[in-house]
């Protein structure tokens, strides 16, 4: 609770220190959404072209496209720590930070709130329930719970693979920018169906990288999707579970990469 | 002020410098490579899958559209989706433009110089790599006449040129509004849309088309690139190249007039 009602007060003190370049906020605000708008915009474009993708319809993707934005901006929002953790290992920073009586993870997690990917995720939520709109999906009690814990764990997904890039400047110093395959890379993926994707690819994104089991799996079942041969209906329902596992063990990466730690800067 | 042509030479070793600082991150080069080829990867999925899926002839073919998001990854790095960098930027926020003030140099061409620099890294380092090997993977359409090899290098050298300009009128923003995430996130992902990166304009409905070719940013992506698949042939090239070098002097004329006005009214920061 003590945990709770302070990160509450960091995320209000970061609100405050944003709104300092007020015109900006606004602006950016405009731009994530502007930005969202346009990349469904084109895929848009294509299936008007095209009319389908694999046997996938628009709304089907833009359902898909609607999940995975709202769990991605809901990740850079809380996660925005993470995502800037390099700054305070190259200034050398995190020295304070060792030296303050809470849990590091606590601490990095809390140091950052970015408002202004509230304008990505409205945008995606919009999307997200015109989909819903113009698709049958029958929603059952079982579905919307089902529903709400994949998008929470898509979110630990993203908010994981954060906390790899932090954890890897320990011994990088900055950030290695490889992860941004898996982050903005992995929403660009997830906006598609997977069955479009090659063998080992589809293996890669399931088994170490799990997006498919937070984005592909839940459009499924939700949709009622015919789910390929190779694929157990059991593991369709607890796939979104593995976006929690993800995230626990990205944060034993965490704990160990910290005695790793040598101080930097000045 | 110095007349530009007498001080060529300050201004290329500018160049000169902006592309050796670059040089030194060679990791990162190396991490920016694998995401061109995974973002490459992913879209030649895509239409493949898209192509697979209809019989209805299409205005480029799947090798077409191949050799485009090729071309795209290879100037991915040079174009001004980006917005402003964040040293420009950082420099006004903090107030250490005022150092950089102190040099004897025209502002406008300082920069622009720093921005060639950084093209030709970008070019060298990472849009060369990314298209051989790109031509070891999949199967990526070479024009098999020198006269379109050569109107592509032109076309191509006035969209970096044109890139660079609008990439200064950009960070000029930065005078007034100091943070310049929003600005460039916005114009970043217009400029985006209408240079035909992530869709080839080719393939987009007439209307929207029509609108895309009286804006400046397809002569970024979209118009080198079909002069080099053969699309656009004859006088259109040289219709083309005409309009791509009139944006080019329209946004150099854009970038003095804002760095200049963002001077006069400069308010140092920090201390």
């Amino acid at each position: 609770m003590h945990h709770l009602s302070l990160y509450l007060h960091f995320v209000k003190l970061r609100i405050r220190s944003q709104m300092e370049y007020r015109f900006s906020f606004v602006f950016d605000l405009f731009s994530q959404a502007s930005i969202a708008v346009i990349d469904f915009f084109m895929i848009a474009l294509l299936f008007n072209r095209f009319k389908e993708l694999a046997g996938w319809r628009l709304w089907e993707v833009g359902f898909l496209y609607g999940m995975i934005g709202v769990c991605f901006a809901v990740a850079e929002m809380v996660g925005r720590g993470f995502d800037v953790f390099q700054n305070s290992v190259v200034r050398g920073d995190f020295d304070t930070i060792l030296i303050r009586p809470l849990g590091t993870f606590f601490q990095v997690f809390s140091q950052d709130f970015l408002l202004r990917r509230v304008g990505r995720f409205s945008q995606a939520f919009v999307i997200l329930l015109i989909a819903n709109s113009q698709l049958t999906i029958s929603w059952s009690f079982v579905k919307v719970g089902y529903l709400l814990v994949s998008l929470v764990s898509g979110t630990s997904f993203f908010i994981g693979l954060f906390v790899i890039g932090a954890t890897s400047c320990f011994w990088t110093i900055q950030s290695i920018e490889i992860i941004n395959i898996f982050t903005n890379g992995g929403v660009f993926m997830g906006s598609y169906p997977f069955s479009i994707y090659r063998r080992w690819f589809r293996h890669f994104f399931t088994f170490i990288v799990p997006l498919a089991c937070v984005n592909y799996f839940p459009a499924l079942f939700l949709m009622e999707k015919v789910v390929p041969s190779s694929v157990s209906t059991l593991g369709v329902y607890l796939a979104p579970f593995a976006g929690f596992l993800f995230l626990g063990i990205t944060m034993l990466f965490w704990r160990w990469g910290v005695l790793h730690y040598q101080s930097t800067g000045h | 002020m110095r007349p530009l042509y007498l001080t060529f030479n300050v201004y290329f070793a500018f160049v000169r410098k902006s592309f050796q600082r670059r040089m030194q991150y060679r990791v990162a080069n190396l991490a920016g490579l694998t995401t061109n080829f995974f973002f490459l990867l992913v879209h030649i999925f895509v239409y493949t899958a898209f192509y697979a899926a209809s019989t209805e002839p299409q205005p480029l073919n799947l090798n077409e559209i191949i050799t485009y998001f090729v071309l795209c990854q290879v100037s991915f790095m040079l174009m001004p989706f980006w917005g402003a960098r964040s040293e420009v930027t950082q420099a006004i926020k903090d107030g250490s433009v005022a150092l950089q003030l102190t040099k004897p140099v025209d502002f406008h061409a300082y920069w622009f110089a720093d921005e060639c620099g950084r093209a030709c890294y970008f070019l060298l380092m990472r849009g060369c790599p990314t298209f051989l090997i790109s031509i070891l993977f999949f199967e990526v359409t070479i024009p098999q006449q020198f006269t379109v090899f050569m109107a592509f290098a032109a076309s191509m050298g006035l969209a970096i040129f044109m890139s660079a300009a609008i990439m200064i009128t950009i960070f000029s923003s930065a005078f007034w509004t100091l943070d310049t995430a929003g600005i460039s996130g916005m114009s970043g992902s217009i400029i985006m849309l209408f240079s035909g990166m992530l869709v080839p304009i080719a393939l987009w409905p007439e209307w929207l088309a029509h609108i895309a070719e009286w804006l400046p940013f397809a002569g970024l992506i979209d118009v080198p690139f079909s002069i080099y698949l053969g699309k656009t042939t004859g006088g259109a090239i040289l219709t083309a190249i005409g309009k791509q070098m009139m944006w080019c002097i329209i946004f150099l004329g854009l970038g003095r007039f804002f760095l200049s006005r963002g001077f006069s009214r400069l308010v140092i920061q920090g201390g």
